[in-house]
């Protein structure tokens, strides 16, 4: 493909994503000599599986679909007591305003240890 | 047997426990944690904390162990552990942003602390203790005690596959132990710098007049004051500030109360409403000087840089009103400070080799000096001292000819959808663009590149492919052109595959629009990018407004 040459401005612009795309998928999968590496924001958890703030890679791309799928899971097992409350201990009531998470999202509340 | 008893003991810090001498605190937590003879309470006087970190402790004792404690209880108790089981100072200094809710680039932390504790919390919450060895341990109990996944998400090492026979002499200790070992060396019980400030220390006399500049990411800088007075207690203080923009002439006025721990630790709200800030800042040793962050929003995102410094008898700078001058030309600029002398001349103002003072506006107050400086084509270039008789600033103002390249404040960023219950609020991120010049080698990235401050520049959204057909742009919000990224509400979003949230990864860009952007070196915009994660909220906030008055 880098042999031909984009004649027309949309082949042209098709090129410089697919120049974009590489540069970026590349970048998150090699190290140190990529030019600009995204490494993960301070504070994000880094127990992935997949993830709480961040995935592995360091991006959101691996993350449940979507989180309050899997909220109650986070929530009964404490996978990630410092993002999600945990049922085990500390807040036995935290999830009873709203059963299914994906559909009652709006009533997950914000807690203060 | 019994002296050699006595010097492993001592050099293990088994000595250095810290008696609890308030009735409160006896009164409150010695019916689980039981006292000894010498008047230790278990636990408690093996560790030191900020008063963060005690209010922390203090809550699960309350949450989980069914601690009664009446809020001005709570209060005095956390004064009484953070003065007598505090930090000092040059200890609380490398974890202070933990407090200060700054979003560090790149958090500091040993290697071996990644996978057993960075995976959770940032290391912020395990460097601001100081414990015996065995506290140490006990910690790594309460950890699985609470949250048994622990064991097998970060203490024994993430998505470890089934173990080959071990290699002869290998280092066969689990991470948590590897972290642990880590902490006891770097953060024991008995210190010298505790030593040396509870020998040392004596009551704060904070009252008096400070001078303060700050600066806010996108905002710029401001000049002002702070008159702090004595509060009801030895600890507490009354504050009344005014702070200037030095870009826009705004001045915003905020009355505040702050409470002091440990003798240092400044923890204060001051303002109301849409001025409301919590300020938390660490007087100086002498007690000249005393800086941190003012700090609000949701996750605290928004903040000031604050310093302030004790008047004297005598004149300070405390601001320019631009941070760099370019060769070549003439520049009429502000200079902010106190006790300015009248009568000043042309002659009493000094920026080096190649800057002429040319002219000095009419002085009318003894806090502002207006200069007009006219930079010599071939004026080294770097940064300069700005001396107002024998006062001097050093590095005011920088030198430079061109602005070769930008860079924005920091390489990574986090915002926080919200806004669409009512619990979570949106995270917000201001973006700050920092104009460089080549510095004297002429090479762009190298040591000494020359730092102009922050420039004009128009931010945009860019895809950031984490996978082909990435689409996230689309969702995660929208950045106006000055940088002011605003989140989209959190969620599921039916319109995406999956009902994804519209959470997602892509690039902050800033296109530089100042003075040499017409004629870029090699016909391209002169840019920069900052990686932006844009993500779901946090359903718990560690924070303990509580230490602040
Ligand atoms: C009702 C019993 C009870 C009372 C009263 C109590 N605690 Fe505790 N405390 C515990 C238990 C149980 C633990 C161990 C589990 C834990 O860390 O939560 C503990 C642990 C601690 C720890 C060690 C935590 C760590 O980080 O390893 C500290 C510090 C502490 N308590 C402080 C206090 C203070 C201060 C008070 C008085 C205000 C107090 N406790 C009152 C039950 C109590
Ligand atoms: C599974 C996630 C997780 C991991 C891994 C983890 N922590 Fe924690 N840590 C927490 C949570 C949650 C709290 C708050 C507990 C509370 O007060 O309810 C906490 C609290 C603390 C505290 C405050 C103690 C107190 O008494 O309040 C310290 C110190 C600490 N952790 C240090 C560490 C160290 C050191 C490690 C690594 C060996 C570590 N943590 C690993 C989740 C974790």
């Amino acid at each position: 493909m880098r042999h031909l040459r984009a004649i027309n401005k949309k082949a042209r612009r098709i090129d410089d994503l697919q120049t974009a795309t590489d540069g970026d998928v590349v970048a998150m999968q090699q190290n140190a000599n990529a030019a600009q590496r995204p490494h993960y924001p301070m504070g994000c958890s880094i127990v992935f599986s997949p993830g709480w703030e961040v995935d592995s890679s360091g991006g959101t791309a691996g993350l449940c679909q979507p989180v309050e799928r899997d909220l109650y899971d986070c929530y009964i097992s404490c996978y990630w007591p410092a993002q999600v409350p945990d049922h085990l201990n500390n807040y036995p009531e935290w999830t009873s305003k709203c059963a299914a998470a994906t559909k009652d999202w709006r009533n997950i509340d914000l807690v203060f240890p | 047997m019994r002296k050699l008893f006595g010097i492993v003991a001592f050099a293990s810090g088994l000595f250095a426990q810290i008696p609890v001498t308030d009735p409160l605190v006896v009164a409150k937590c010695s019916g689980c944690h039981s006292k000894d003879e010498k008047g230790n309470l278990s636990r408690i006087s093996w560790v030191r904390s900020a008063p963060e970190g005690w209010q922390q402790a203090i809550k699960r004792m309350v949450r989980l162990h069914g601690v009664s404690l009446k809020p001005e209880e709570a209060r005095k108790v956390v004064q009484y552990l953070s003065d007598q089981h505090g930090l000092a100072p040059e200890e609380a200094k490398p974890g202070i942003y933990y407090f200060e809710k700054r979003h560090l680039d790149q958090e500091k932390y040993p290697e071996v602390v990644r996978d057993a504790c960075v995976s959770c919390h940032p290391y912020g919450q395990a460097m601001n203790w100081r414990r015996d060895a065995k506290e140490w341990d006990l910690l790594v109990n309460m950890h699985i005690g609470f949250f048994p996944v622990v064991e097998w998400n970060s203490f024994r090492g993430m998505q470890r596959g089934p173990a080959g026979p071990p290699v002869p002499g290998a280092d066969t200790r689990t991470p948590v132990e590897k972290a642990i070992e880590q902490m006891k060396t770097d953060f024991p019980l008995e210190t010298k710098e505790w030593a040396a400030w509870t020998a040392s220390r004596r009551q704060a006399k904070l009252a008096g007049r400070w001078l303060l500049s700050a600066s806010q990411p996108g905002k710029g800088r401001f000049t002002g004051e702070v008159t702090i007075e004595p509060g009801a207690s030895p600890n507490e203080w009354v504050t009344r500030s005014t702070m200037t923009s030095i870009e826009s002439g705004q001045t915003i006025t905020r009355e505040g109360k702050s409470a002091l721990y440990t003798g240092y630790s400044w923890r204060g709200r001051s303002g109301a409403n849409t001025n409301a800030v919590r300020e938390v800042m660490m007087v100086s040793r002498d007690q000249s000087m005393i800086e941190g962050r003012w700090f609000w929003g949701a996750y605290d995102e928004f903040g000031y840089d604050v310093k302030l410094v004790r008047t004297e008898d005598r004149p300070v700078i405390l601001a320019t009103s631009v941070t760099a001058l370019r060769a070549g030309k003439t520049t009429t600029f502000q200079i902010l400070g106190d006790q300015f002398p009248t009568g000043l001349t042309v002659g009493d103002l000094d920026l080096g080799a190649g800057i002429t003072i040319k002219r000095l506006g009419r002085q009318t107050q003894s806090t502002l000096i207006e200069v007009e400086v006219e930079v010599a084509e071939k004026a080294p270039l770097g940064p300069r001292d700005l001396a107002v008789k024998r006062t001097v600033a050093a590095g005011a103002i920088a030198v430079y000819d061109t602005v070769d390249y930008i860079k924005t404040a920091s390489d990574t960023a986090i915002a926080r959808l919200g806004g669409g219950s009512t619990a979570f609020n949106k995270g917000y991120m201001q973006f700050e663009a920092i104009g460089f010049n080549r510095g004297l080698d002429g090479k762009p990235n190298t040591p000494d590149d020359i730092n102009l401050g922050p420039v004009k520049a128009e931010w945009s959204l860019e895809e950031f492919f984490a996978v082909y057909g990435d689409d996230d742009v689309q969702y995660v919000g929208t950045i106006d052109k000055s940088g002011y990224f605003t989140p989209s509400i959190e969620g599921p979003n039916p319109k995406r595959k999956f009902s994804r949230n519209n959470y997602g990864d892509v690039w902050a860009v800033a296109t530089y629009k100042g003075e040499d952007a017409a004629k870029p070196k090699d016909g391209s915009p002169i840019t920069a990018k900052c990686y932006l994660v844009v993500t779901v909220p946090q359903y718990m906030r560690w924070d303990q407004p509580e230490v602040a008055q």
